[in-house]
């Protein structure tokens, strides 16, 4: 797997956590800089941000005041981002990176499993490629390999794919709303949990780390850095 | 007994009938003898880019047919020792052969020459299976975008379904400036995505369109960037083991980039 260099060296990072957009800029920078970066990072994302809220981590007091301000009306101007806080880094409160999958409150059907417990597994010890499906639907999928663009996995349970997914994924076919999709790089043409299939989570760029996807609040599939199970 | 080795790769116009005039050209020129046979029944194009359709007498479906023998159908170059064709038929198309016809000319010329190079048209339906009936080895050749390396990707899955192996990748139309300014894919990423042995990258090369029009393999031309990267992978092919050079030039390019960006 080839780490994406343009965010391995990147001054300033915009990540998706659990409450939200972030925009984590490194110290010892200039507002030009700054600038220059999140233009890059924004563009790097290939879809449009207009009207969301985002969170300024600054890793060190770097920035004044002043150019905060300045910060929060360009992000407004040019990307239609709304700053909803600001973080100075100078504390010891940390960036929510590893905030810890909650429990869920969705209604499920009665005659569908809750947890995966008892669920058979199929290891695959291949690359799916375009083209191909994979399906195990009386429990979970562990791909030893990529899933690359035009190829499916579907999966009763939880899929796990050891590589890159770049293809499609559908997870908790079964019902199970607890399903997870895993990947060490995440770069899906298309999810589906059960029956929530998200337009938005579709189609982004790998950021490099393993990350999971599950139903979060109000049906919607999330997806965040995978830490542990 | 030889080998025979299907050139596919699921896109049209990626340059599978390029590299398989080249390479058999070059595999001649290394002393070898090869057969080019050209599956794109229908289409037929492979004569023409060697400059032998005027000497077409015979195709495979006249073999197949039994309208000749499948020496006498053979043409031979007379540039270079040891190098023939067999011809498609334009008359027929894709249905009037089957994948047996196939692999029966290919088990007969195996046991005669030292490569069997089968030139496959474009898709995954009937001519691929045709072509693919009597390899024993696949070059699958891509060009560095998208749709081609997804085309590539389905048809490595429907040869390894057919335990054709080993299963070598040529990247084609490669070109450094534009890797250089981030516009096309680079060979890491290729590989990423396809995952199986790259045998040699060949670069986007002017010199390939004159060649095709004028019937002479660019082959022939030894100082062409083109005709380096053919004449290497037909050395590989053979068992030689020569180092893939780096096209992507990142030292003298970026350095010269790097340069000018922290200077100014
Ligand atoms: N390395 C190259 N540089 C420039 N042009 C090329 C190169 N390889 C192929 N071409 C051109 O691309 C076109 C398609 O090539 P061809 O070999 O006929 O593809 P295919 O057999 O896969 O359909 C031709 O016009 C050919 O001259
Ligand atoms: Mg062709």
């Amino acid at each position: 797997m080839v780490p994406n260099s343009t965010m391995v060296n990147s001054t300033v990072v915009l990540r998706a956590y659990k409450d939200g957009l972030h925009l984590i800029i490194k110290p010892h920078l200039s507002i030009a800089e700054v600038e220059v970066a999140i233009q890059q990072e924004i563009s790097r994302m290939n879809r449009s941000l207009a009207g969301a809220t985002v969170q300024i981590d600054l890793k060190s007091p770097t920035l004044n005041d002043e150019e905060i301000d300045y910060l929060r009306s360009k992000l407004r101007e040019n990307y239609d981002l709304i700053v909803r806080g600001v973080d100075l880094g100078d504390d010891s409160a940390s960036p929510p990176i590893a905030a810890a999958p909650t429990t869920h409150t969705i209604s499920q059907r009665a005659d569908v499993p809750s947890t995966r417990e008892g669920e058979p597994s199929r290891v695959v010890p291949y690359t799916i490629r375009s083209g191909q499906i994979e399906e195990f639907p009386q429990g979970s999928l562990i791909i030893y390999g990529d899933v690359n663009s035009g190829g499916e996995v579907r999966a009763g349970g939880d899929i796990v794919v050891l590589g890159t997914l770049r293809g499609s994924a559908r997870a908790g076919t079964n019902g199970r709303l607890s399903a997870v999709i895993i990947a060490m790089d995440f770069a899906p043409l298309q999810l589906q949990i059960g029956n929530c299939v998200n337009r938005s989570t579709a189609n982004q760029e790998s950021r490099g780390y393993p990350e999971i996807a599950r139903i979060g609040e109000e049906n919607v599939i999330i997806i965040e850095k995978f830490v542990k199970f | 007994m030889g080998k025979v080795i299907v050139v596919t790769s699921g896109k049209g116009g990626v340059g599978k009938t390029t590299s398989a005039a080249n390479l058999g050209t070059a595999l001649a020129l290394l002393g070898k003898s090869v057969v080019l046979v050209d599956a794109d029944v229908g289409l037929r194009n492979l004569d023409i880019v060697m400059g032998l359709e005027s000497r077409v007498v015979y195709t495979s479906m006249d073999v197949i047919e039994k309208e000749c023998e499948l020496n006498k159908a053979l043409v031979r170059d007379r540039r270079v020792n040891g190098l023939m064709l067999l011809a498609a038929s334009q008359k027929n198309n894709k249905d009037d052969m089957q994948p047996e016809h196939m692999k029966a000319i290919c088990d007969n010329l195996r046991t005669t020459y030292d490569f069997i190079l089968v030139d496959s048209p474009a898709g995954i339906e009937r001519g691929f299976r045709n072509a693919s009936a009597g390899a024993d080895e696949a070059i699958v050749v891509t060009t560095p975008d998208v749709s081609a390396i997804r085309d590539a990707d389905r048809i490595i899955g429907l040869l390894q379904n057919a335990e054709i192996e080993p299963i070598n990748l040529v990247i084609n139309r490669f070109s450094p400036q534009l890797v250089g300014n981030g516009s096309m894919m680079d060979q890491a990423d290729v590989l990423d995505i396809l995952n199986i042995d790259l045998i040699g990258v060949v670069p986007e090369d002017s010199g390939v369109i004159t060649s095709t029009n004028r019937g002479i393999p660019l082959v022939y031309e030894d100082g062409s960037p083109g005709a380096q990267a053919y004449m290497r992978i037909a050395r590989r092919l053979t068992g030689q083991r020569i180092p893939i050079p780096d096209l992507e030039q990142k030292g003298l390019f970026s350095s010269l980039l790097n340069w000018f960006t922290k200077n100014r």
